[in-house]
């Protein structure tokens, strides 16, 4: 993957459709994705955008929070009501503010303006990657103490809503869409720190540690989040926990 | 019937049934005794003791007969006392709280009368009794939530229930529109009440009595006294909404000052997201260390801007930091890069010795790009030493930035973390004065700190950033 596309079911290109305001940005920001091998579309407006869906689907959506008319977020949820096309948000607004939370619900990721686009291009390749990983959109029920919502990132720990850091729903979100399998250390690198250069294991350690602390009733006695010591890590299916365990 | 030993009388002496029958014995027995011993007196004195079994019989006679007169008097005391102390004991119910049970006493005489003006009291005590309980339950249930309107309109109901009137109505404005009105006799009694909080007659409620209803005093202070306290429960409506009113427009205001605050961050980011990225893209094709300069320079532009979002957002409480795994030393050398003044002599010693920071990137860039500016601006050239190491002091990192700079001035120290603050000699000034301040607040949110280190010779100004921090190992 010497030019970072992942391979796509099919084997061509993967195709983006950009949705933006300014022609500017419109303009330069296909030409870098197309220099890295991707098929690009613009619109310039929501409505532009549901047109070209009506006509042909993308693998996904790199979409402006501000637009005249209708905004990001609006069209990001009509999106979401007739597919579920991976969306990427690209705001001026940071990601502290209320608004973009919302947006984190709808959209796969959010990226500040002004952009750096090696890291824009490591999170669209993440995105990408993860379509393979199916998650149901309903929440996930891991027993009696445990239930996630990661379109929320929000974990339900003994009927207390817990709020998950974006790094930790991902490496959940990588976990449950391979339930009760080991995922290595490696694995979860890339999934949690795609554009984060120079993490390395330790980054992963940490923060399975936190994570533990919010979802385990005793985090040193983990039953959902379990360590595979070596190799890496896995989410125990339903039920798994109350059976014995075999040697 | 209540035992009648029970009396309170009993205990002071006779009580009125033993004097009465006392009395009654004397006056029956004595004038009799009186005059059989005259009878038998004489009878000696006349006749020389002729005839012994005349006054022995008229002595057991005169016995039989004091006898008899003390069992009548007996009876006719406890026949007369009866209702009065009937009367006594209802009496003490009623002092115990009982007005429920009337006395009766049959007859038209004096005692009867008593009866029947006790038991009309002891109803209009347990009606006003009634009315308090109900006026106190409404009082209690009300709450300046409820809005003016339904106040009032309650009011009126539960001054109707509670007086059990015909009607009732509350009325808001000048008392005086509602001159009080003449009495009929064998008509409805009009009445009314102000409602009056403090000194302030609020409104006024009116309403009607049955005829032949009995209306007291007490009555009528029980009605003003529910007036007053609906007036103040109207009144605390009254300023609930207004109130309320105030936080709805303030909502509104700060929600209009965010939007306009995100269109202005948009409005400004996104011409520079464009210069930047064409910079960027134009120096891939051809290195020019003037494309660099306008590559820093809108970067820098776009931090000042967020720079200002930040402190609105730290103003009003939105600005929630995330806790994710930071490497302090990666990203204080990235955020050195970023800044591009590669002229400057720059040295990071990274000690953290598997310690991660918990922070929030975005944030804890912000604080970098702060500092390190500050450091190049009033380093005057001097190379900037950067130090990660863990705290002795338990789960933290510090990172500690010098400028080998002339330093700070005392009068400057005390102030430096304020708002709008800027080194008055501290050499030429290009932020916003916001630096500092933000990147204090930020460490703070994110649970760390940033303190400026006393002076050491030849150091320079010397910050050091404290974050929370976890020790890495497979778990």
């Amino acid at each position: 993957m010497l030019s970072g596309v992942p391979g796509v079911p099919g084997g061509t290109a993967p195709r983006i459709l950009l949705v933006d305001d300014d022609s500017n940005l419109l303009v330069l920001l296909a030409d870098q994705l197309r220099a890295d091998g991707y098929e690009v579309a613009t619109a310039r407006d929501g409505d532009e955008a549901l047109r070209r869906l009506r006509t042909s689907w993308p693998d996904l959506l790199i979409i402006d929070m501000m637009m005249p008319r209708m905004d990001g977020l609006s069209l990001a949820r009509e999106i979401k009501s007739q597919a579920d096309l991976p969306i990427i948000v690209l705001s001026a607004i940071d990601a502290g503010d209320s608004k973009a939370d919302l947006l984190e619900e709808v959209a796969e990721d959010y990226v500040t303006k002004p952009y750096h686009y090696p890291e824009l291009r490591a999170r669209i390749n993440r995105v990408m990657r993860r379509l393979g990983d199916k998650v149901p959109r309903q929440s996930l029920v891991l027993g009696p103490d445990l239930t996630l919502d990661l379109h929320r990132r929000e974990a339900t720990v003994g009927g207390t809503a817990v709020q998950l850091t974006p790094t930790e729903s991902r490496l959940l979100y990588a976990l449950a869409a391979n339930l009760g399998q080991t995922i290595s250390t490696e694995t979860l690198l890339a999934r949690g720190w795609a554009e984060t250069e120079d993490a390395d294991p330790s980054y992963v350690w940490v923060t399975m540690r936190r994570l533990r602390q919010k979802v385990e009733i005793d985090p040193n006695k983990p039953v959902h989040v379990l360590t595979v010591r070596g190799v890496g890590y896995r989410l125990a299916r339903h039920g798994e926990a109350e059976l014995p365990t075999r040697g | 019937m209540v035992d009648p030993g029970s009396e309170p009388a009993q205990s002071r002496g006779l009580s009125f049934r033993s004097r009465l029958t006392a009395s009654l014995i004397a006056t029956a027995v004595l004038p009799l005794a009186a005059f059989a011993t005259v009878v038998v007196l004489a009878d000696a004195l006349s006749a020389g003791g002729a005839d012994p079994t005349f006054g022995r019989l008229l002595l057991f006679a005169m016995a039989v007969t004091v006898l008899v007169a003390i069992l009548f008097s007996y009876l006719v005391a406890t026949d007369l006392t009866r209702p009065l102390r009937a009367i006594a004991s209802a009496v003490d119910r009623v002092s115990a709280g009982d007005l429920s049970t009337p006395i009766s006493v049959p007859g038209d005489d004096e005692l009867a009368r008593l009866a029947d003006s006790h038991n009309r009291l002891a109803a209009d005590l347990d009606r006003r009794d009634r009315q308090l309980a109900s006026i106190l339950a409404a009082i209690v249930e009300v709450s300046p939530r409820d809005g003016v309107d339904f106040l009032v309109g309650r009011a009126a109901v539960d001054a109707k229930l509670a007086f059990d009137l015909v009607d009732a109505h509350v009325s808001l404005g000048n008392p005086a529109l509602y001159p009080a009105m003449e009495v009929v006799p064998g008509e409805m009694r009009p009445l009314r009440a102000v409602l009056r909080a403090g000194d302030e007659s609020l409104g006024i409620l009116v309403g009607r009595l049955p005829p032949l209803r009995p209306w007291a005093r007490a009555d009528q202070d029980l009605l003003e006294l529910f007036a007053s306290e609906m007036a103040v429960a109207i009144r605390n409506a009254e300023l609930f909404a207004q109130v309320e009113a105030q936080n709805a427009q303030l909502l509104e205001l700060d929600a209009a000052k965010d939007d306009f605050l995100r269109g202005v961050s948009h409005n400004l980011q996104t011409p520079l997201t464009s210069i930047r990225a064409y910079a960027d893209q134009l120096g891939q094709d051809r290195p020019d260390r003037r494309l660099e300069v306008i590559r820093e320079q809108s970067e820098r532009l776009s931090r000042m801007v967020r720079q200002l979002l930040t402190v609105t957002r730290l103003e009003s409480g939105a600005l929630k930091p995330r806790s994710e795994v930071v490497s302090l030393g990666t990203r204080a050398r990235k955020a050195w890069e970023a800044l591009g003044a590669s002229d400057a002599p720059f040295t990071l010693d990274d000690r953290s010795d598997g310690w991660l920071a918990i922070a929030d990137a975005d944030q804890l860039d912000q604080v970098l790009w702060a500092l390190l500016d500050n450091a190049v601006k009033y380093g005057l050239g001097a190379p900037i030493d950067v130090t990660v190491e863990p705290d002795q002091a338990g789960e933290r990192l510090r990172l500690t930035i010098a400028d080998n700079g002339p330093g700070i001035d005392e009068t400057d120290r005390a102030r430096l973390f304020g708002r709008f603050v800027r080194g008055s000699e501290r050499g030429p000034d290009e932020g916003s004065g916001l630096g500092l301040f933000v990147s204090r607040e930020l460490c703070r949110a994110m649970g760390g700190d940033l303190v400026l280190e006393p002076p050491v010779d030849g150091r320079g100004a010397v910050f050091s950033i404290y974050l929370p921090a976890e020790l890495a190992r497979e778990a």
